[in-house]
């Protein structure tokens, strides 16, 4: 590409965007001053919904920055490891599925609430043991699903792990019995007001709960095991040459991604996106819901992750407070189509994502 | 019109003391022991014809007194067994609810063919899976309309709204009568559902209902009415809007068929801003969870109720369940589990307890118990009047009463819609501080946090309402 087109791509762009935004933004004010308080509670569910997106994106990046792999199993993990914590923390028991069960869950008593700690303790241990769970599961699909690929075409491993997150589901519905699996966080239904508005403590705590994900991913990538990684998505032969195992970077990979969809898993069952703080059979649509963010922030990037969650998160909230009036016109679904369009819009401007690198391919 | 409970009230008074006692050895003494037709005809009568020879009962092993002395049968029925067909959800969307349902019916005519069967013959349930698919649920009747004994001689199940209306014209070819699992109102019309054998009041009703005891107990002014599009949905929506109007409640927020899938914040909103006294819905209990606990977040203080399914006792295990304690009103067509004493009650969680000690006991059951008794009630009335084959169970079903022992307000489809569509239903306090996490029934070991507060109940509207057609026909 020239100069002079790169140019003008980018002239094109901002002028694009000028046309978007500024009619959003005028409007914005407008809502703003006319009722300050919803206004007030729509930026912080869009902020919670946003840090809920931009965790379960960076599950995508962390898993195709090692593999060069989309997982489209991220939203069967997100239920599956939202399901350890219930199994965890509401039912106290550690769930296995022995082989003389015919595929029953056999509960265990979970020790972690027979220690007399108190209970926001005993839940957050028992969330961390989830966790490890989570990341079990990850590292066991890495191993049989996605190793024995490697070197094979890179579609053919995208469409297993479609089928991964089909047999998950599946396996996960019918061994649990999927209804309604409560999830007994600290701050389930908790809240304060504003005006009207209630303001949910799981806003909050998704918030914390993504900067603690970005953090913990941006520490990562500095650490040697990082490092080796970052080698590895650059050049896997390069990397084989210099002695990283690339095996065993997959698997970490694998699992800190199922580890960060567990997270995922258990915000994607509170406000602000379900009310009723339990898992269900819908919990794993929620990676779906997730997929634009993570495509409109860059594949690859951690901070594309965090802003296009951001991005698309607010525009889900937003178009969903204040053009309710227009579903005779938008049809009642509107919402979930706003992130891909969001996604689209800004694709036409940087089709490699807000900061993708531009050779990566888009599966 | 006949009742038909002559034979039917000695058999569950036995089925009880069956129970009780603990024993199997009741089979051996049926009050209606019935006739053997021990050479069926080898031909049978074509389902639009009599049977010109039908195939004669010739030695009734105990003959009750008014046993007719012949019995004529033709498909689905041979000289031992009568098949009636189940064509229902096991794979798909309502699967576990469905499948409940069935193993209802098969607990309930174990202890009928354990009695004698019907007419000296062992009732067989053949169950084929519709998936919640219209082509395989029509796939699946050809099998069942079959002009033999490998066919059916009605159907006591048939899952799923535009299933069974793909099938009306077929049911009225052949003769055959199917249970629907729906509450749609159009089956009380004799131009669609002649052959349906509705069971309960429609969803319509229940709306009016429903929204007449809110409106009353709470003494409402306005009203918001959010539903699914589709039969279930804008039924549910219409009879909602047919008590507004009578009651002279204005509509403040009218969502009819306004639920999509995923985020309900466009809905959530329109609710808030209109601050109704009253919220009517008609969806699933994960949708309707979304939007209750959204606008109630939001400072929405009405009070809502919806068609059942709309509500779910498993929510009263989530975030949700103070607000629904304080705001909802759990309505339905029938007595939940263990809700009063009656014989019908009695025999459910008895025959349940006996037969399926191990299943995990639900209110599903008491809908199989429901359709299985319509079924069994309409085929000894056919067996009565010396006629199951086809035509004879349809002439049956046409003068039939139907007790069902307390379970739901019994039942006939002689006449008139306006003679005898279901005005009544049952109206629920949800009580989340007497839930009990794991219960799935009311019962000593728990609750699911369901109270009575009105049932059978009919209120003026309902009662007054006159039936000229489905409230909702889709476009």
């Amino acid at each position: 590409m020239s100069t002079s087109q790169s140019k003008r791509r980018i002239s094109n762009g901002a002028a694009f965007m000028i046309a978007v935004f500024v009619p959003i933004t005028i409007f914005l004010i407008v809502q703003l001053f006319s009722d300050p308080a919803v206004f007030l509670t729509t930026i912080l569910k869009s902020l919670a919904m946003g840090s809920t997106y931009a965790i379960i994106a960076l599950g995508f990046v962390l898993i195709f920055k090692a593999t060069e792999v989309v997982n489209f199993s991220q939203g069967a993990l997100a239920m599956i490891g939202a399901l350890f914590i219930s199994f965890l923390v509401a039912d106290e028991t550690i769930p296995i599925v022995p082989w003389w069960s015919e595929g029953n869950l056999v509960p265990i008593r979970n020790p972690i609430y027979d220690l007399g700690l108190p209970s926001w303790m005993a839940w957050g241990l028992s969330f961390i043991v989830a966790l490890f769970f989570a990341a079990l599961i990850g590292l066991f699909l890495e191993r049989v699903a996605i190793r024995p690929m490697i070197g094979q075409p890179l579609f053919s491993v995208a469409v297993i792990t479609l089928g991964l997150e089909i047999s998950l589901r599946v396996l996960a519905n019918d061994s649990a019995k999927l209804k309604l699996r409560n999830t007994n966080t600290p701050w389930s239904g908790k809240g304060f007001n504003i005006g009207d508005n209630f303001l949910y403590w799981s806003f909050f705590a998704a918030m914390i709960a993504a900067a603690i994900s970005v953090v913990a991913v941006f520490l990562f990538y500095r650490s040697k095991l990082g490092i080796a990684m970052r080698a590895v998505a650059r050049d896997q032969e390069a990397a084989m040459a210099q002695g990283i195992p690339i095996g065993r970077v997959f698997a970490i990979a694998w699992g800190a991604g199922a580890a960060l969809a567990a997270v995922g898993g258990l915000f994607a069952t509170e406000p602000p996106i379900k009310q009723t703080g339990a898992v269900d059979a819908e919990t794993s649509l929620v990676a779906f819901r997730a997929l634009p963010a993570v495509i409109l922030g860059g594949l690859d990037s951690v901070q594309g992750a965090i802003l296009g969650g951001l991005i698309v998160g607010s525009a889900e909230i937003f178009a969903g407070q204040y053009l309710s009036g227009y579903t005779s016109v938008l049809g009642a679904g509107y919402p979930l189509v706003i992130p891909y369009v969001v996604m689209i819009i800004g694709l036409i401007v940087k089709p490699y994502g807000l900061f993708g690198t531009e050779e990566i391919r888009r599966v | 019109m006949k009742k038909v409970t002559k034979g039917f009230a000695p058999l569950v008074a036995l089925a009880l003391v069956a129970a009780a006692c603990g024993g199997d050895d009741a089979a051996d003494e049926s009050a209606d022991a019935p006739a053997a037709a021990e050479e069926p005809a080898d031909e049978p009568a074509a389902a639009d014809e009599p049977a010109d020879e039908p195939a004669a009962a010739d030695e009734p092993a105990d003959e009750p007194a008014d046993e007719p002395a012949e019995l004529l049968f033709d498909y689905g029925v041979s000289d031992d067994t009568i098949r009636i067909g189940l064509n229902a959800d096991l794979s798909g969307p309502f699967a576990s609810l469905v499948s409940q349902i069935v193993e209802g019916q098969e607990v309930y005519f174990e202890m009928v063919n354990e009695m004698g069967g019907v007419a000296g013959r062992e009732v067989e349930l053949v169950i084929l899976d519709n998936a919640y698919d219209v082509p395989t649920h029509l796939a699946n009747y050809e099998e069942f309309r079959l002009e033999s004994e490998e066919g059916v001689v009605f159907f006591t199940q048939s899952t799923g709204s535009p299933h069974t209306a793909a099938t009306v014209d077929a049911l009225a070819e052949d003769n055959l009568l199917a249970i629907p699992l729906t509450w749609y109102s159009g089956w009380a019309d004799p131009d669609l559902g002649a052959n349906v054998v509705e069971i309960n009041a429609t969803y319509c009703v229940e709306s009016m209902n429903g929204v007449q005891y809110l409106a009353e107990t709470f003494d409402a002014e306005t009203i918001a009415i959010v539903s699914l599009a589709g039969e279930y949905g804008q039924d549910g929506a219409q009879g909602a809007k047919l008590a507004a109007e009578a009651l002279g409640l204005e509509i403040v927020y009218d969502g009819e068929g306004a639920i999509a899938g995923g985020d309900q914040t466009p809905i959530v909103t329109e609710l808030v801003a209109a601050q109704p006294d009253i919220v009517w819905m008609t969806t699933t209990p994960t949708t309707f969870a979304e939007i209750f606990g959204g606008s109630v977040a939001q400072g929405l203080q009405a009070q809502w109720s919806g068609n059942s399914p709309t509500y779910s006792y498993l929510l009263l295990n989530t975030a949700l369940a103070d607000a629904l304690s304080a705001y909802y009103t759990f309505s339905t067509y029938t007595a939940l589990w263990g809700a009063n004493d009656s014989e019908g009650m009695q025999l459910v969680i008895s025959e349940m307890q006996k037969r399926r000690p191990d299943a995990i006991f639900s209110d599903n059951y008491i809908r199989g118990f429901l359709e299985a008794m319509t079924a069994h009630q309409i085929l000894m009335a056919a067996a009565d009047a010396g006629d199951i084959t086809r035509a004879g169970i349809l002439e049956a079903f046409q003068s039939a009463e139907i007790d069902f022992m307390g379970l739901a307000p019994n039942q006939t489809w002689a006449g008139d819609p306006n003679d005898y569509i279901v005005r009544e239903t049952y109206l629920y306090d949800v009580d989340a501080s007497i839930f009990t996490p794991d219960a799935t029934v009311s019962d000593a070991d728990g609750s699911t946090g369901s109270v009575l507060a009105a049932g059978p109940y009919a209120g003026s509207l309902a009662e007054g309402f006159t039936y000229e057609g489905p409230c909702f026909v889709a476009g």
